[in-house]
Order: structure tokens, then C-alpha cells, then sequence
């Protein structure tokens, strides 16, 4: 019986393997397509006969037809998207913590009625603010702006959610105890709070990184200028730009947009995996 | 009990017990939750009543607003390209949520049959496509779908087939992108079920054998009840996720051929940025908004009167 369940698994293992391999085909499409120089990209060939980093050389050095040099601002993408990334997650990450420790730690007037308001942010689609928030960051002269990229997503009530939860598994014995030795509100929270909710500070990172590096709509609506653009749609907008099919060089974009996801995702899957989990149950 | 009244009274001694400390404490909570509130105030409150009040008037994003009632939601009643929108939408969402759901779990049923080592490994390639942006995702697969030279193409040839025009062809436009959004979603769906089956307890599996469950009975009266909480999370959001698809068909086919995978989101889209006619697409998100409250809504309803029987 239990020899039989053995061989069954490793047949499973096998046979999933085997549709992993297929699943991740388009991955392979992608990387490779990114290797190959332009005469072979119609070949149909999965593998490229003559690997080149042509591709990868144009996104930072420019495309050469003709006499003419096309040059793509992809470095600009890059750093556009690094710059908005980093900074909107030290904002929400901050804002979501202090949020969660004041729903988590205290009791005070009104605080059902917040919480409730709080919850009820997450049902609202992005959809039922998209229009009215183009007008606002129109008003304000904000188009084309990284504050107008980074500051509504730090409105986020899922990661309040997320680490009040976690926080309310930190024992108030020791908040207490440090209230007694004259700690005032904040700096339980800086000294306290915040080291012990790391794991879930952690995990909501992560979310987050992956949510605004991926991001596609908020900057096709709010972004119109070439040099604001992020790295999403910088490649959305390669075709259009170079007036032409430029295939393999898309794919090397695409090929360096996804590799700090994927090296993030790799080196912290454990944890990511776990929060994600984690985080799914209790919403 | 006794070392613990010493502590207390500890505590209360220690304490300072002055108003202006107590005032301090009372009012301590607010600055740390005023700055999302803030946020809320100014991203989204104030947005969404301008957005109300928008879907009952005219605007082209720079004159004036003109308020014109119902005649919003009287013209969708009657707009074709509304009705396909809302059409493909739910084909889509109706589509994506129950065969995707269902593969999913499949998924994560059998990826519990295989060594610890292996399966992790393959949960985190089934992931990969939920990490990677959707703009990556389409245009890869836009290649892959690529009448000239693309790999399903050149598959079909390799077979003696004849090529087809996967996103062109209008029979054949909507199929292509729900396999893409299919393949997608799977690692995603899957991931959550698979924590959803490691909180079934062992001893109802053993249970089970005991009366003599085979693989099929076990998963159909033990496994798929049990995991009724979980299904309801994965459709619920999938319904959610779905009804406001945007980037992945954009990008795909923008929409065409002649509208067949045009949504509501990029309908939305193309009404409000494109044709600047910010009141109409403002009455368009709040129906889509209703639509999204709704069906989760339904969900819950379906699948809980379901668990009770």
C-alpha cells in the first residue's frame, strides 16, 4: 500500500514536471526571442542559432536603421520605476504601520466607525476613482509626476488590515511594561512595535513591491510624457515609438523588467509564500 | 495570585497618573491613523463624490460641467458598444472563474501527492506568471499568438495545419486571450487553494479510510466541503479581479477584432481618455462598480446557502 502510494507520487512529480516545463514555455519564448539578432526572429525556431545581445544593447544604446539612430530611453524607464517603487514603498510601508498600531494598541472614541470606513476602502474598485483622481492630479499640475505616481497607491487599507492582525499577537504586557518606564506612544511604537511585526512588514513589502512594479493603468492614465514613463509602459510603448516592430528588443525589456521580480520572488519565497497564504485567510 | 497583585500595584504606582499624561494617552491613537486617513479623504472620498456627481452630467475634462440627470445611464441603455463590453466582460469573468478555479484546484490536489522538495519547486513556477507584469505577460503571449512567425503557428505548420489568424479572427480572439488569462491566474489560485488543503485536519482523511474512501469519494465528500471558505475566497476576488480586466487584453489585442474582446475597463478607458467624455465614463464605472459589488455579493450568498445543505 505504502510502495504503491510512492511510486503514484512519483509519477505525479513526473507528469507535473513534466506540464511545469510546458507551462513555463512562454518564458522560454521570451528569453530566447531576446537573443536573437533581428534576422531570426521570424525564423519560428525556439532556440536563436546565433545568440547576440544585440537586443539588450539597443534598449540602452540605440537602435540603428539606416543612417539613423533611434535611441529608446529605457534606462530612464528603469530609473523612473526604481525611484517610484523604492519611495512608495518606504511611504505606505511607514503609514500602513503606524495605521495598524493605532487600530492594534489603542482604544479610543470612534474607532469602530474608522475601522469599519477602513475596511470598506478595500470593496471600492480602482475603477470608481480613476476619473475624478485624473481631474484632481490635473487640477493640482501633477500629470507627469512621480508624486502622482507614488501618492495615491499609499492609501492602502489591505496592509493596515494585514498588520493589525499581526500586531495584535504582540503581547500589551510589554507595551505596558515600557509605558511604566515612560516610553511615550511613539517610541513604543519605533521600538517595540515595529521590530516585532518585521515578518509581516516583510511580507506586505513584497506585495507591494510586485503591486507598483507591475502597475499599468494609474501611469497609462497619468503619465503622458516619454521620460516619466515606467518600466510597464515603456515596453507597452515600444512599438508605437520606434514605428516599427522592434520584437526582440521588447523582449529584452521585458526580459530585464521581470528579472528583479523574479530574483525577489526566488531569494525571499519562503516568506513570500507564507504571507501570502497567511494573509489570503484572514481577509 | 499573590506575586501577581504585586506586580499590579507595581504598575499602578509607576504610572504617571497626571491629566495632562492622561490627555497625552487619550489622544495618542489619532496622529498615528490621521495620515490614511488623510489619504482616504483626499484620493478616494473626494474622488468618488466628484465621480457621482460626474456620472449625472457632461464634462470634457476642461469647460464647464454640464448636469444633464439620468441621460447618462438612459444613452448606455442604448450604446451597442456598452452591451458588447458588458457582454465579453462576463463571458470572460464567467469563463475565467469557473474552468480556472476548478484547474486550479485540480492543481493543487495533485501537487499535494508529490515529494515536499519537488512540489515547492513547482509552486513556485506555477507562480511565476502572478509576479510577472501583465504588459510582459501580453506581449509575449501576443508573439506566441503571432500570425507570421509565432509558435502556435509554426506548431500548426509542423503539423501539416493550416496557420490561423489567432487575433484577428473573430471566432478565435476571445478563446486566445482566455487560454492566456487562464494560464495566468493558475499558480496564483492554486497557491491559495493549496493553503486552503493543508487546514483540512488529517484525522478526517483517516476517518475517511476507516469507511473506505477511495481517491475520488475522499476528495468529493471530504475534500471539496471543507474546501468551501477557501473556493469562496478565490471566486470571490477572481470575480472582482475579473469584471475589471483591463491591461491583459489591451495589450493583446486592444480590444479588437471589431470590439470581440473589448471590456468594460477598456471601454471606461477609451470613453473617458480618449473621446474626453469624462461624464459618461464616470457613469460607466459606477454601474461597473455596482456589477463588482453585486456578484461578490451573489458568491457569497451561492456558496454559503451550498455549504449549509
Amino acid at each position: 500500500m505504502n510502495r504503491r502510494r510512492k511510486i503514484l507520487g512519483y509519477g505525479m512529480g513526473g507528469f507535473l514536471f513534466l506540464f511545469a516545463m510546458l507551462y513555463l514555455f512562454p518564458y522560454v519564448w521570451m528569453t530566447s526571442m531576446s537573443f536573437k539578432p533581428d534576422g531570426e526572429i521570424f525564423s519560428g525556431r525556439v532556440f536563436p542559432e546565433h545568440p547576440t545581445l544585440e537586443q539588450y544593447q539597443r534598449l540602452f544604446y540605440g537602435y540603428q536603421f539606416k543612417d539613423v539612430t533611434l535611441t529608446l530611453p529605457y534606462a530612464t524607464y528603469y530609473k523612473n520605476t526604481i525611484i517610484v517603487t523604492v519611495t512608495s514603498m518606504v511611504l505606505v510601508l511607514f503609514f500602513d504601520t503606524m495605521a495598524a498600531y493605532g487600530f492594534a494598541k489603542f482604544n479610543f472614541r470612534g474607532k469602530k466607525i474608522l475601522f469599519w470606513t477602513m475596511i470598506g476602502t478595500m470593496l471600492l474598485p480602482v475603477y470608481s476613482t480613476l476619473i475624478p483622481s485624473f481631474w484632481l492630479f490635473s487640477v493640482l499640475n501633477w500629470i507627469n509626476t512621480y508624486r502622482a505616481l507614488i501618492l495615491p497607491g499609499v492609501v492602502d487599507a489591505y496592509g493596515i488590515f494585514l498588520l493589525k492582525q499581526y500586531m495584535e499577537t504582540i503581547p500589551n504586557e510589554l507595551l505596558d511594561a515600557a509605558k511604566v518606564d515612560g516610553a511615550g506612544a511613539f517610541q513604543r511604537f519605533w521600538k517595540i512595535v515595529v521590530p516585532l511585526s518585521r515578518p509581516a512588514i516583510a511580507t506586505l513589502a513584497i506585495f507591494r513591491f510586485l503591486f507598483i512594479w507591475n502597475d499599468y493603468l494609474w501611469p497609462l492614465v497619468i503619465i503622458r510624457d516619454d521620460t516619466m514613463y515606467t518600466l510597464t509602459l515603456g515596453i507597452a510603448n515600444m512599438q508605437l515609438r520606434q514605428g516599427m516592430i522592434v520584437w526582440g528588443s521588447q523582449m529584452a525589456a521585458s526580459v530585464l523588467a521581470t528579472l528583479p521580480v523574479l530574483i525577489l520572488v526566488l531569494v525571499m519565497q519562503k516568506q513570500f509564500l507564507r504571507g501570502l497564504t497567511a494573509g489570503a485567510f484572514k481577509a | 495570585m499573590a506575586s501577581e497583585d504585586i506586580i499590579h500595584n507595581q504598575t499602578e504606582i509607576q504610572e504617571p497618573t497626571t491629566s495632562w499624561y492622561r490627555l497625552k494617552e487619550r489622544l495618542a491613537p489619532y496622529p498615528f491613523i490621521a495620515p490614511f486617513f488623510i489619504g482616504f479623504l483626499v484620493f478616494q472620498l473626494l474622488p468618488i463624490a466628484f465621480s457621482i456627481y460626474l456620472s449625472f452630467a457632461e464634462w470634457n475634462g476642461m469647460g464647464a460641467i454640464e448636469f444633464l440627470g439620468l441621460k447618462n445611464f438612459s444613452d448606455m441603455i442604448q450604446d451597442a458598444k456598452f452591451w458588447n463590453a458588458l457582454r465579453v466582460t462576463f463571458y470572460i469573468t464567467a469563463f475565467c472563474t469557473i474552468v480556472g478555479t476548478a484547474g486550479a484546484t485540480l492543481l493543487a490536489v495533485l501537487l499535494e501527492k508529490v515529494e515536499d522538495w519537488l512540489a515547492s519547486i513547482l509552486r513556485v513556477f506555477f507562480f511565476l506568471p502572478s509576479v510577472t507584469s501583465v504588459v510582459v505577460i501580453g506581449y509575449i503571449w501576443k508573439q506566441l499568438y503571432s500570425s507570421d512567425y509565432g509558435f502556435f503557428n509554426t506548431l500548426l505548420i509542423g503539423l501539416g495545419l493550416p496557420p490561423q489568424q489567432w487575433l484577428t479572427d473573430p471566432k478565435l480572439a476571445l478563446p486566445a486571450l482566455l487560454v492566456m488569462l487562464i494560464w495566468a491566474g493558475l499558480g496564483w489560485d492554486s497557491l491559495i487553494i493549496t493553503a486552503g488543503l493543508r487546514s483540512i485536519p488529517d484525522e478526517l482523511y483517516d476517518a475517511g479510510k476507516v469507511d473506505g474512501t477511495n481517491g475520488w469519494t475522499e476528495f468529493w465528500y471530504i475534500t471539496l466541503p471543507l474546501l468551501q471558505p477557501t473556493l469562496l475566497f478565490v471566486l470571490v476576488t477572481g470575480v472582482i479581479f475579473l469584471w475589471g480586466i483591463f491591461a491583459q487584453p489591451s495589450v493583446l489585442t486592444g480590444g479588437g477584432p471589431l470590439r470581440h474582446t473589448q471590456t468594460i475597463a477598456m471601454y471606461l478607458y477609451d470613453v473617458g481618455f480618449r473621446y474626453h467624455k469624462f461624464g459618461y465614463a464616470s457613469a460607466i464605472a459606477m454601474i461597473l462598480s455596482v456589477i463588482m459589488f453585486i456578484s461578490s455579493y451573489l458568491n457569497f450568498r451561492f456558496v454559503r446557502s451550498e455549504a449549509e445543505y
